[in-house]
């Protein structure tokens, strides 16, 4: 069936606060909670999705902002829409976020289109995706009588993925006061889902690199033996002085080969694809490490 | 502060020329409401009591239909109808499941019977008294398939089975004139590949159909041919032509025909069968299988010139996917066979042109069909040439430009215009856009867009230019004619002519025509519907020249009868009398008299039409013939960014200069220009229907990827030339084919300038610009 009445005669329910949210979920088995509804209706129109009930999570103001804790972490709301976290104070914040939400579709999709329903949905081509992997993000899922932290990642993977009931609330987020990068491959001017995508932050504190790649698997790739090699071949002492070269440009080209080569297998990124469409993704894929460690540390 | 629902203060009808008539630029009077979003379509339509229409289409590309049990939708509480094939009237042959329909050759069922030949073909249709429970019960309909070996490749339909009771091969049509042992000094040979571009219109297909008390059926609909569409319902429904009405609504965009026969047929079917009105409207994925895109091609060239670039001899051989029904898939041949060459002169030609039937999505009319994919491939043979001789890319296309009274291939000479040179002279007077700069606020510019992963030092700069043509009207010994009915009553005209607008301004140029002849400032254009006369599609680029040279006859006549009695009053011809503002002055300036009070209360009237000389079929031999009434003629230069290791393109600025006879309505032309462009860019580089055994993948506005505001280059243009075409009412050429046909060329070849890659086809994907540094 393509299409049909998906709506008619079902129960919508708009909480007020979070609480309200869980308690909802915690009675209405089959519920789903529903924020910006960008590919959530696009699966109900196409009639791939027929939920039982929908919760509306407009309405829960506390989720569309974001807090800071112990002065390194940001608590991102999950309502946070795309066009928020494109505006200068978040993009002071968190600059990969916000150049992944920049690009993540047409106005009228970041307008309404959320953080927490980027993670929710876990589209291969999701864009904040891999940079919430770099980040090493955790999700609060609330649900009645209780909360947990997981790693975002392993809610991606499905290693420990959302249960019945839960609610996807918070985002936490370490703050890097550093260069962070995300770039995408479309093969367009005008926004478009990636082909693959590269985020990519420094970690000075730490002396470290975190990488991730987007769009080329189910899930964020993280190429963690580039990530370490690489972070030994920068100055990092050098950080911050006039005219300083914190690479050899030889390894910036060498750092992009290295990634590509650990996230795209031989042989096709699908599993399905022929070997010169896995070179090609393995190009692009390197070609985007090597660009966005560049402009890092530039 | 206005609210948004609120009409501003219209503008001025003419802002700046403070004239009105031809050569101005008035706005379209839609324009306003159409920009305000208050401009009613066909899915605004509403009558009392009114049904919804679904249809159930075939997942299969190719299937047999072994049975079809409608009980379980007409178990639906609310379901009041549902028809299969089995409940359209018989042919006129006496054929079961109803006469087979289609523009130009009939081969098409309105609803499949026993065979279904492409992904998405109607097969059965409800009526419901809501929209969701129609499509409900059209899914709930059982239909047992026994699913068939798709032909998907064009190539293999030759020797396939035949997947239609008229074969395969929709036409074979050769072309054969000069030497065939003539040898040029140098030779290039290619392959190029044309994809399947949709024409993706922003309003999905809608209509009412209510019927009436005689028996026959009213039709609201944006038909882009309301006379052919009403003869073709009116077949399929086995009633009297004069029984179908079709009234035009708003047309939502069309670079094609709207609304496919099926859409109609079925719609007036089910409210012949419920005596009740029946409203539907498609959803955007039913849209992209419901209409005809353009026919995906093969092309082969080989090109013979001597050391100097002039050609010698042209061979091709040429491969149109026509999909599963016929449609207009021999006109589109007869267009890239007879103009396989281009806008050159070639002594010797041999070309070979095939259109075969496949079970991928049927082609058929848009913009160019035909003429665009072999500009594509000749013009890209001609920038192998250029560069294997080493001769400027400007100056080779210079050296073989046509002039008027050349020769086509086809033996017919080029009597209209076609300064070749000279348009191509005219692109360089217009400057190259700047170079972006390194510079992190301009990061919008670069390949990849705003936020992209541009990088300026990867990013190569190229400049292609292309020349292409297309004919006008109808082709091949088709009658061409239109009619129209001007009326002059009080201080206003009225114009009755069934000529749709489709977009393309029509409205707006007749009502032009009007006051320059009449000399009237208030023109009323009546709606279109088909119990006026005749005046034929909205397409080939033919209401410019056929209707509004009928409105223009229609004009003159009244304006004869109204100037008549005033000129024998004072012993004068008409000739020394003028119409300006409204008052009829002479050239002595003796008589001075407002046009209402010539009139005495009188209404004036005049019906008159305009058939443009006729053609003949190409030859199916050799494929000779004057088949074309007029050709439009058009050069552009493109220019593009490309980061030679992403392959992100950016199309910077399309230059055009146009040949157009004479500009009725500058802004108007412009406005058609810029949107030729931007669907030439977008299949340059963009716009492809992909299927997979048959069945389209990206059948949606996320998949299907169109052009957007920042993939659309700026259009300038260098020059609008205005050679008067004697034989073309006001001397006008149509504009706006001929630049979506040249544009995808001029993105190739500037891609092919920036990366030294041969680019054989479109669109441009990123793995065909990557490029060594």
């Amino acid at each position: 069936m393509e299409h049909g009445g998906n709506l008619v005669n079902r129960t919508i329910m708009l909480p007020a606060s979070v609480d309200e949210a869980v308690e909802a979920l915690a009675v209405t088995p089959g519920a789903v909670p529903v924020a910006g509804a960008t590919d959530l209706m696009e699966a109900v129109n196409a009639g791939r999705l027929r939920p039982a009930a929908l919760i509306g999570l407009g309405r829960i103001t506390e989720l569309r902002g974001w807090r800071y804790e112990d002065g390194g972490t940001a608590v991102l709301g999950a309502g946070l829409t795309h066009a928020r976290m494109d505006r200068p104070d978040f993009a002071a914040l968190i600059p990969a976020l916000a150049d992944a939400a920049r690009t993540a579709g047409p106005p009228q999709v970041r307008n309404v289109g959320t953080l927490g329903g980027n993670i929710a949905t876990a589209a291969p081509a999701g864009d904040t995706l891999p940079v919430l992997a770099a980040l090493e993000a955790t999700a609060t899922l609330a649900r009645a009588g209780g909360v947990r932290e997981v790693p975002v990642s392993h809610l991606l993977t499905g290693l420990d993925p959302l249960r019945p009931g839960e609610l996807l609330t918070w985002v936490r987020v370490p703050l890097l006061h550093a260069p962070q990068v995300f770039l995408k491959s479309t093969g367009r001017s005008g926004p478009a889902r990636a082909t693959a995508s590269v985020a990519l932050v420094l970690d000075p504190a730490r002396r470290g690199v975190r990488c991730a790649v987007g769009a080329v698997a189910p899930v964020p790739l993280r190429p963690l033996e580039a990530e370490n090699w690489v972070a030994g071949c920068i100055d990092w002492d050098a950080r911050g002085a006039e005219g300083a070269v914190l690479i050899d440009p030889a390894a910036l080209a060498a750092f992009g080969e290295y990634v590509a080569g650990a996230c795209v297998p031989e042989g096709g990124a699908h599993g399905e694809g022929s070997g010169s469409a896995a070179a090609r993704l393995r190009r692009t894929v390197a070609v985007l490490a090597r660009r966005a460690l560049g402009r890092a540390l530039k | 502060m206005t609210s948004a629902t609120e009409l501003p203060a219209p503008a001025p009808a003419d802002p700046g020329t403070g004239t009105t008539g031809l050569g101005t630029s008035p706005l379209r009077t839609d324009a306003l409401p159409k920009a305000l979003g208050i401009y009613p379509y066909a899915a605004d339509l509403w009558a009392e009591g009114l049904l919804w229409g679904a249809v159930l289409r075939s997942p299969h590309p190719h299937a047999r239909i072994l049975s079809v049990d409608t009980a379980p939708a007409l178990a639906i509480p609310g379901v009041h109808a549902v028809v299969t094939a089995a409940d359209l009237p018989a042919g006129p042959d006496g054929t079961p499941d109803g006469a087979p329909t289609g523009q130009v050759t009939a081969d098409r069922p309105v609803l499949a019977a026993g065979v279904v030949r492409h992904h998405g073909e109607p097969v059965a249709a409800v009526a419901a008294d809501h929209p969701d429970t129609a499509r409900l019960a059209a899914a709930a309909i059982l239909v047992e398939y026994e699913p068939l070996e798709p032909v998907t490749d064009p190539e293999a339909a030759f020797h396939a089975p035949p997947l239609h009771p008229d074969g395969n091969l929709l036409r074979h049509l050769p072309l054969r004139t000069g030497d065939p042992d003539a040898v040029g000094e140098v030779v290039v040979e290619g392959l190029y590949q044309v994809g399947r571009q949709d024409p993706a219109p922003i309003g999905a297909e809608a209509g009412l159909a209510v019927p009436r008390p005689d028996g026959g059926v009213e039709l609201h609909l944006s038909s882009t041919d309301p006379h052919g569409d009403r003869d073709r319902t009116a077949a399929c429904l086995g009633i009297d032509p004069d029984r179908v009405r079709l009234v035009g609504t708003g047309v939502p965009g069309a670079t094609t025909d709207r609304e496919d026969l099926s859409f109609q047929v079925t719609l007036a079917l089910l409210a012949l069968r419920t005596g009740r009105p029946v409203k539907m409207t498609l959803t955007r994925a039913e849209s992209f299988q419901a209409h005809t895109t353009r026919h995906p091609a093969l092309l082969r060239y080989r090109h013979h010139a001597d050391a100097d670039g002039r050609l010698v001899k042209v061979e091709a051989q040429v491969l149109l996917d026509g999909g599963a029904y016929a449609d207009v898939s021999a006109e589109a041949l007869a267009s890239a066979v007879a103009f396989s060459v281009g806008p050159y002169t070639c002594p010797n030609v041999f070309v070979d042109a095939w259109a075969v039937r496949t079970n991928n999505p049927p082609a058929g009319r848009m913009r160019g069909e035909g003429a665009l994919q072999a500009c594509f491939a000749y013009e890209s043979q001609l920038d192998q040439l250029a560069k294997q001789l080493g001769i400027d890319p400007v100056e080779i296309r210079r050296r073989n430009a046509m002039t008027t009274g050349d020769p086509l291939p086809t033996g017919q000479a080029v009597t209209c215009p076609a300064p070749v040179g000279a348009l191509l002279d005219a692109l360089d007077t217009t400057p190259l856009p700047a170079l972006p700069l390194d510079d992190p606020e301009a990061d919008w510019l670069l390949p990849g867009g705003p936020g992209g992963a541009g990088d300026p030092a990867a990013v190569r700069r190229g400049i292609g230019y292309a020349v292409g043509m297309v004919h006008m009207l109808g082709a091949e010994g088709e009658d061409e004619v239109a009619t129209a009915t001007v009326r002059v009553s009080g201080d206003h005209a009225t114009v009755i002519c069934a000529a749709v607008d489709s977009g393309q301004g029509f409205a707006t140029l007749a009502r032009q025509i009007v006051q320059s002849v009449l000399g009237v400032s208030e023109v009323y254009i009546a709606p279109v519907d088909s119990d006026q006369s005749a005046a034929g599609p909205s397409a080939r680029s033919r209401h410019t020249w056929v209707s509004g040279g009928a409105v223009e006859r229609a004009a003159l006549m009244v304006r004869h009868q109204m100037l008549q009695p005033i000129a024998a009053d004072f012993g004068m011809s008409v000739e020394l009398l003028t119409i300006n503002d409204g008052k009829i002055t002479s050239y002595d300036g003796v008589l001075g008299m407002p046009v209402s009070e010539a009139l005495e209360g009188r209404e004036l009237w005049a019906t008159a039409q305009c058939r443009p000389h006729p053609t003949e079929p190409l030859d199916p031999e050799t494929g000779q013939g004057d088949a074309f009434v007029s050709i439009a003629f058009c050069a552009m230069r493109a220019v593009v960014d490309v980061d030679i290791e992403l392959g992100a393109v950016r199309v910077v600025d399309v230059t055009v200069a146009q040949e157009v006879g004479r500009a009725l309505n500058p802004r108007q032309i412009e406005d058609r220009i810029e949107g030729a462009v931007a669907q030439g860019v977008g299949l340059a580089l963009l716009e492809n229907l992909r299927t997979e055994g048959g069945v389209p993948v990206n059948a949606s506005l996320t998949g299907y990827r169109l052009p957007t505001a920042l993939d659309t280059p700026d259009v300038r243009i260098a020059a609008l030339l205005e050679e008067r075409d004697v034989v073309a009412p006001f001397g006008a050429k149509a504009v706006s084919a001929v630049p979506a046909v040249v544009a995808p060329a001029a993105v190739a070849a500037a891609v092919r300038a920036a990366t030294g890659l041969p680019v054989g086809r479109l669109p441009i994907l990123p793995e065909d610009a990557i490029a060594p540094a």
